[in-house]
């Protein structure tokens, strides 16, 4: 045989090859209802099930408890941390000159910012001034917010004297008393996950469809409050999505906060592989341009990191 | 002379033709944009699913041969009745009603996971098999409501669900002490999260208004009722949520805090479809 007709011949596997595959996921997609699915007939298995999944362990006395929301003092620093609290649950509304899409800061620091597991304010607080390697410089956390503000909300970052910042940080540091200062807390950030294959983001797709569709949508765009300002259900990819130079474009960070929030109401629910699969499916899908970066390499590199 | 004539006749009757053609294609001109901007101030139409309505309004109001009409327990007005605990209807999703119809006349598996209410042993490290974890298709039990719902068809079904969906209501809200009212906030607002417990304005709306086909509103709706439902999803007897996230959500909470919560959302101020009336 000669090298041209290997080559044709492998090309011709290759084809029919991806015909069938093709097809087969179209039946998948056909036959399979998101509501009525039963994720175990996703993946059809031989012999005997592998998908074990450590269930996580409440043990509420592990994480820093913060105050209540009642107990907030009625004087001017009251004032300050309720006005905090209004821009981090609704900034659509409340910082509106500032963000760019719909997002609000508990669309991914859930229940307020107090949420471990989900970047709690709590617990990162006093850990700033940090080093971060993003930017190879240290911040202080007022340049971490403007960051949120640039990136993840799309928008613009306030300056360091607008009263929206001085509300957020008086809001976080009412969020944190009590808490230590320096000490990396248990329930800080987002927990680790491990992926024990090569990602896929075809898998990531049926985890999507069986777990995520119901309140993010079929398209990714979520869904919008029906008579007020922002999102009720963030939208992970399109234009009122976060950009491609956030945190939660990178896939391993992504994965974790899916794996220690989501889907509501059943953190930890999702093995690691599961979480880093329906991570890369969404880190896949189009964004915002990262404001850092110029159109052209936005055009020809779309999923460069950062 | 008759020659004469008859070219005259003809002459005007093609004159009459033209100005006719002409005149058509002028009114049109001008009729046509008119008639499009009127009918925009113009009332809309009966929607198509009139008749649907008129035949859920029949059977809800009135009954059938073989099914008691809803209104006996749920209300001329599908407004519920806030004593005895029976929810009210009116304004809910239609999908969210039909749904709930077609769990009501599904026969319980009879093998499925019962949750323990409250696990209280941390000590236990539960493991879960994802590929093995079935969710049923959805069951309610109730000592009415099934008996009534197996003999709905599935047009009566559709019919009944368009027709309460359409309804209009304005929720009284009840007085409850401040402390329970505060818990109840707490609770609704943020939850408990260092249990992983979401709070239940995250998916139930900001004001507990219900958002879309799959998260009923539970403001306006009775506290008894909100409580029994709870206590249902806590012993198994209602399960037809997705990937079974409201069971767990369920089963974390205590006899104090479904309370709470219920007073909360009850004391609430809340209407739905009154400005179409």
């Amino acid at each position: 045989m000669k090298p041209f007709d290997i080559i044709m011949f492998l090309c011709v596997g290759m084809v029919l090859s991806g015909a069938v595959s093709m097809t087969f996921a179209q039946e998948l997609g056909a036959t399979l209802d998101s509501l009525e699915v039963r994720p175990s007939l996703v993946n059809p298995r031989l012999s005997l099930p592998t998908q074990l999944t450590q269930v996580h362990v409440v043990s509420p006395g592990e994480y820093f408890s913060p105050p209540l929301v009642a107990d907030i003092p009625d004087d001017k620093y009251g004032d300050m941390v309720r006005m905090g609290r209004d821009i981090f649950v609704s900034t659509a509304k409340y910082a509106r000159r500032y963000t760019g899409n719909g997002l609000s800061c508990s669309s991914c620091h859930l229940q307020e910012g107090r949420k471990p597991h989900s970047g709690p304010l709590w617990a990162a607080f006093g850990m700033y001034p940090m080093y971060r390697h993003k930017i190879r410089t240290v911040v202080t956390f007022e340049e971490r917010v403007q960051d949120c503000f640039l990136y993840s909300m799309n928008g613009i970052a306030p300056t360091l004297d607008s009263p929206e910042m001085k509300a957020l940080v008086t809001y976080a540091q009412w969020l944190s008393k009590g808490a230590p200062v320096g000490v990396s807390l248990p329930g800080r950030g987002f927990p680790e996950v491990k992926r024990s294959q090569d990602l896929d983001p075809k898998r990531g797709k049926i985890v999507y469809e069986t777990h995520c569709e119901i309140c993010h949508g079929v398209d990714g765009k979520g869904q919008k409050h029906t008579n007020g300002d922002g999102y009720m259900f963030p939208p992970l990819w399109g234009r009122d999505a976060y950009n491609k130079g956030a945190g939660m474009q990178r896939i391993k960070t992504l994965g974790q906060f899916i794996k220690g929030n989501m889907p509501l109401g059943a953190s930890f629910s999702l093995s690691d592989q599961a979480s880093l699969d329906v991570a890369m499916y969404i880190w896949l899908q189009d964004r915002p341009r990262n404001p850092k970066m110029s159109w052209a390499m936005d055009f020809f590199f779309p999923n460069m990191a950062h | 002379m008759g020659a004469v004539d008859l070219s005259k006749h003809f002459l005007i009757v093609k004159l009459k033709n033209v100005s006719v053609l002409s005149a058509v294609f002028a009114g049109s001109l001008v009729l046509l944009p008119s008639v499009i901007i009127i009918s925009f101030f113009l009332p809309d139409a009966a929607p198509t699913d009139y008749p649907h309505r008129l035949a859920g309004q029949q059977l809800a109001l009135y009954g059938s041969n073989e099914v008691p009409a809803c209104a006996t327990c749920h209300g001329p007005e599908g407004e519920g009745d806030f004593r005895l605990g029976i929810p009210r209807l009116a304004g809910l999703h239609p999908e969210y009603i039909k749904k709930q119809l077609e769990d009501f006349s599904r026969n319980p598996l009879k093998t499925r996971v019962v949750l323990e209410p409250i696990a209280r042993d941390y000590v236990k490290t539960p493991r879960t098999y994802g590929d093995l974890t079935v969710f049923t298709p959805g069951t309610r039990n109730d000592l009415d409501m099934n008996d009534v719902a197996r003999r709905l068809s599935e047009a009566d079904r559709h019919n009944l669900a368009i027709y309460f969906s359409k309804l209009s209501f304005m929720a009284t809200p009840t007085a409850y002490d401040f402390e329970t009212l505060e818990r109840g906030e707490d609770l609704a607002l943020r939850g408990k999260p260092e249990y992983g417990l979401p709070a239940c304005v995250s998916c139930h709306g900001p004001k507990g208004e219900g958002f879309g086909a799959v998260f009923p509103p539970l403001a306006g709706q009775p506290l008894a009722y909100l409580v029994k439902q709870i206590d249902q999803w806590q012993t198994g007897k209602r399960d037809n949520d997705h990937l079974s996230l409201m069971k767990n959500i369920a089963i974390q909470l205590t006899d104090g805090d479904k309370i709470n919560v219920a007073a909360y959302f009850s004391n609430q101020s809340y209407s739905v479809n009154l400005e179409k009336r």
